[in-house]
């Protein structure tokens, strides 16, 4: 049965368009009537750049047809986290202290998209400072899950999430700084990538934890997540966090099998966490067992308990996101959403000791990760959230909610981390685990992913939206 | 006093420390997050030396002359 013009990966797409068999503007234009049609329904979008992007297409589209060629993005649709900077178009961090934020310019991966010929169909939406969340007490509404808009979709690149698993972009970016990529992939049943710390470049994107913000793209496929890493990442002198390497060819694994690599899995991590639903252990111990059909060599291995890592992530997060809103924090505190400032505001309690002790154990558990368990190991599997996505009436309104997922470790390693379906809870939401790899290594975590989601065939099942039109 | 006074009691002294005045409505989430944190302060403080682990060196390269 042939595809709907938004079921083309990016891939497909790319070849419809050099082939002459679809244009930018009706890839484009499909897309903003999905948007303008299903949207009100998930709120994924705070703001919708319907001109730019029929602009952007209608170049695309001659450029294409005078054999200008620039990439794999070239005259594909995206969307923008609301975090990123965006000349000339409102950028408001979900946030009323940002509601008229106009840059004057753009962050780094903007202007990579955009120099790559990609077409940016709008912002989307995030928790408050990519922090907050999920609020109903800010300028937007929280975007809602589309396999069942009752349910959460994860935080904080929420709408990314969302339009992805909506089928409204092929690509959208997010950032991660605790699991803000990672979790939204989870729970809407997408892929998402956090790649290596200093791998993309974080200038122009609000800041909300100096150390361990990073910067990645969600995804239907795991070949898009790779061609989209092709476009954006690179060295920038101007990110002090930025590595000064060159960029891998980040597809070169996928479509390969499994055999020879040695594949790590600690199991105990997550399946002796509270809240671990035995859903999500059979989805991980299934995964394992696919992994190792496709020729890998599975072994269960330990890791310090979660908490450590937990913990040293909460601290640094909690010390540099109240410096960054300190002034704001103290002088504005109505104008940020509930949760956003309650969580904001723990920062001022830390000392300056406990935060550089956070920094100590930071190092030693890079170590340790690096060292010990990915010298030897080429990748390690393991769990990403604890459950599916809970309701959005199971939050207390008056204290924020805590995180079922697990994976604010590797933002403290910094590695590389993809997010990958692995499945269905029996409520029918969307189930997922995590691929870590050796830093700097996203081409073995796309090959491993590639080759699982190309034998568990989860990517072919996309949620049931009422469409009142037909596209 | 109870513990629960207490923990309150010194979130009030941190917050007048670092000068803000919480809207009383959103203190309730604050001192759920600074009993959470506390707990997660006192696990980042590991057994090591006092040599161990320079975590927060920098880097002078960046910036030195290269000709």
């Amino acid at each position: 049965m042939a595809k709907l013009l938004h079921e083309l990966s990016i891939a497909e797409a790319g070849r419809a368009l050099r082939a002459g068999t679809v244009s930018s503007v009706a890839l484009t234009q499909h897309a903003l009537s999905r948007i303008a049609s299903v949207d009100p329904l998930l709120h994924s979008f705070v703001l919708v750049t319907k001109e730019r992007a029929l602009a952007d297409a209608e170049r695309a589209d001659r450029e294409l047809e005078s054999g200008i060629d620039k990439g794999p993005l070239h005259g594909v649709p995206y969307a923008l986290k609301d975090i990123y900077s965006t000349a000339g178009i409102r950028t408001t961090c979900h946030s009323k202290l940002l509601l008229d934020h106009v840059p004057t310019e753009d962050s780094v991966v903007e202007t990579k998209l955009k120099a790559g010929g990609a077409v940016l169909l709008g912002k989307l939406a995030t928790h408050e400072f990519a922090f907050g969340g999920p609020s109903f007490d800010l300028p937007f509404p929280p975007a809602r899950n589309p396999w069942n808009p009752h349910h959460f979709t994860g935080g904080s690149s929420s709408g990314s999430g969302a339009a992805v698993a909506a089928g409204f972009t092929r690509m959208a970016m997010g950032s991660d700084t605790g699991g803000s990529i990672r979790g939204p992939a989870f729970y809407c049943g997408v892929v998402g990538l956090k790649p290596t710390y200093g791998r993309v470049s974080r200038r122009g994107v609000f800041p909300l934890s100096y150390t361990l913000d990073h910067c990645g793209p969600l995804t239907w496929t795991v070949e898009d997540t790779a061609l989209t890493m092709q476009v954006i990442a690179g060295y920038d002198p101007q990110d002090p966090a930025s590595a000064d390497l060159p960029v891998d060819n980040f597809t070169q694994g996928l479509g390969q099998d499994l055999a020879g690599l040695k594949i790590a899995y600690p199991r105990s991590f997550f399946a002796k966490s509270v809240g671990v639903t035995e859903e999500v252990i059979a989805s991980l111990d299934a995964a394992a067992q696919e992994v190792a059909k496709l020729g890998a060599t599975v072994t269960e291995i330990t890791l310090p308990d979660y908490d450590i890592f937990n913990s040293c992530g909460r601290v640094i997060i909690a010390a540099e996101s109240y410096a960054i809103h300190e002034e704001e924090l103290l002088t504005r505190p109505l104008d940020y959403g509930r949760y956003t400032y309650q969580r904001m505001m723990v920062g001022a309690t830390l000392s300056a000791a406990d935060l550089v002790q956070a920094f100590r154990l930071r190092r030693e558990l890079t170590a340790l990760l690096n060292g010990e368990v990915l010298k030897t190991y080429d990748a390690m599997i393991t769990a990403n959230g604890l459950s599916a996505a809970p309701r959005f009436d199971e939050f207390d309104p008056n204290m924020p909610p805590k995180m079922t997922i697990q994976t604010m470790p590797f933002n403290v390693t910094g590695n590389p981390v993809l997010a990958i379906p692995t499945g269905f809870s029996k409520s029918g939401l969307p189930l997922g685990m995590q691929i870590v790899g050796r830093a700097f290594d996203e081409a073995t975590v796309l090959r491993v992913g590639s080759a699982y989601e190309a034998a568990a065939g989860s990517i072919h099942k996309r949620p049931e939206l009422e469409l009142p039109i037909a596209v | 006093m109870s513990s629960q006074d207490g923990l309150e009691h010194e979130l009030d002294v941190l917050l007048a420390k670092a000068g803000a005045t919480v809207p009383p409505h959103l203190k309730g989430g604050i001192l759920a997050g600074y009993r959470d944190m506390k707990v997660m302060a006192a696990k980042v403080r590991q057994p090591r030396t006092a040599a161990s682990e320079p975590s927060n060196v920098f880097s002078l390269k960046g910036f030195a002359r290269t000709e």
